[in-house]
């Protein structure tokens, strides 16, 4: 149990550091910007309590906007993806028993319904942040094009940090 | 009681929920950038530590661009310093009969040195932090430029980094002019492009054409008169007809920012000294 929370303690540093120093310079095209942070919430575990899922999402997105002075952003989109992370689960993966571990990733899941898991996500996030980004400076096309962009590279970010990670855990076996 | 603590329990997840999305709301709706707190920025001390430690590798990537500029910027000094001393000498000559002495020039601006750490062009509402904080005399609305043209206003002001309002922020407006010519508007960003930006309310009698320069009006305290912003690219169509709206492209590439100037006024606290004692003099009298 503590090993897990320590585990995942690392992972929300790291996570926020390598968004705020590395992922938030990255601007392909002047569309795509790639919100990789979310990787932390998607690796939560199924079986944590709802409650502490939105409290570890909303902590996350304000560590995020403080980092990246976007006031309150990331946090109110993190805490409604807090809420809709299990339902979107449960549409690909109806009973959580199957799972091999507590933990959403490749093997436990299987590869396919991971990675519908993992775009479902990001397009979720992408289209929440963008929308509540551009609340006031409204531009349909523009906007379309960022969440469409931006999805796709942070989708294909998150796949391959799941597939580094999940070769090495083989190794390690 | 029972009931309520049972009613608590079966419902606390939407009460979590809706007391986190309260909280962000009220951030997000919280629209004066002058009174965000430190901590909750970039300029606060761990967050802008992190961004000091990676600018430390980073900010080795633009230096020969940024030397370049450099050295074109000190020649144009240069040739103005020669002009400049031939004209005084032609003076000096031509009043030394009358003795009449050349004046000292006022030199009412300073400029404090400062590292760009954190910087953002992609949002819609961008923000700068730089390395120089309270204690090296900065405060709240100086101007900021680099070697090309303005980047923006200091806005919160930590002990040892401040974040500013980049000029690609809709937040932050700036009075400007066409050069040689007193007719002024407003420059403000539309949040599209981070190279080209609107000088909006300009005068229907204002003469202009493409390519000439936009210089700042002095008009606000921040900046002092006549320093480059952008050159004229074209102009928009308005729905008002009173005023030209015209798409500046701008001098400073916001996407290479490294070293920046802070502008520190000596005159900025005594004019608007002057200016808040005059509004409460015309409050008394009213």
């Amino acid at each position: 149990m503590l090993k897990t929370v320590i585990q995942f303690f690392i992972l929300y540093v790291l996570m926020v550091l390598a968004q705020v120093i590395v992922f938030n310079r990255i601007c392909l095209f002047g569309y795509a910007v790639p919100l990789v942070f979310i990787y932390f919430i998607i690796k939560l575990p199924v079986t944590l309590h709802i409650n502490w899922v939105l409290t570890v999402s909303f902590l996350l997105g304000l560590t995020i906007d403080v980092f990246s002075d976007t006031q309150g952003m990331n946090a109110l989109a993190c805490t409604l993806m807090g809420l809709m992370r299990k339902s979107v689960l449960h549409l690909y993966f109806p009973r959580e028993d199957d799972m091999t571990s507590s933990q959403p990733s490749m093997r436990s899941l299987g590869v396919s319904v991971y990675l519908k898991y993992v775009f479902s996500i990001s397009l979720i996030y992408c289209t929440l942040f963008f929308f509540i980004e551009n609340f006031s400076l409204f531009n349909p096309g523009r906007l379309f094009i960022k969440i469409a962009s931006s999805t796709l590279l942070t989708f294909i970010i998150l796949t391959a940090i799941e597939s580094l990670r999940s070769r090495r855990n083989e190794k390690r076996l | 009681m029972r009931n309520l603590v049972d009613f608590l329990i079966k419902y606390s997840t939407w009460f979590v929920f809706t007391f986190y999305v309260i909280i962000s709301c009220i951030f997000l709706f919280d629209k004066n950038p002058y009174q965000h707190h430190v901590y909750m920025t970039s300029a606060g001390k761990l967050t802008a530590g992190i961004y000091d430690m990676s600018h430390n590798v980073t900010s080795y990537f633009n230096l020969r661009e940024t030397n370049e500029e450099l050295q074109l910027q000190n020649a144009r000094l240069e040739e103005e310093l020669l002009s400049m001393k031939a004209e005084l000498q032609q003076y000096q000559e031509r009043y030394h009969a009358d003795t009449m002495t050349v004046f000292e020039p006022v030199r009412p601006y300073k400029f404090i040195i400062a590292s760009v750490i954190n910087n953002s062009i992609s949002r819609p509402y961008n923000h700068i932090t730089i390395n120089k904080g309270s204690k090296d005399g900065l405060r709240p609305e100086m101007g900021v430029i680099d070697q090309n043209g303005i980047v923006g206003v200091v806005n919160v002001v930590g002990e040892n980094y401040s974040r500013l309002i980049s000029l690609l922020n809709p937040n932050f407006r700036l009075s400007c002019k066409v050069k040689g010519n007193e007719a002024f508007g407003s420059l403000v960003w539309d949040g599209k492009d981070p190279q080209m930006a609107l000088l909006e309310e300009l005068p229907r009698h204002a003469v202009y054409k493409t390519g000439d320069t936009i210089v700042t009006s002095g008009y606000s305290l921040m900046f002092p008169d006549g320093l480059p912003v952008g050159i004229i690219a074209g102009s928009e169509k308005t729905i008002d007809d009173n005023f030209y709206t015209l798409r500046i492209k701008l001098l400073t590439d916001f996407s290479r920012l490294s070293t920046v100037r802070v502008i520190s006024s000596e005159m900025s606290s005594e004019i608007k000294e002057v200016e808040t004692n005059n509004t409460e003099k015309n409050n008394q009298k009213n």
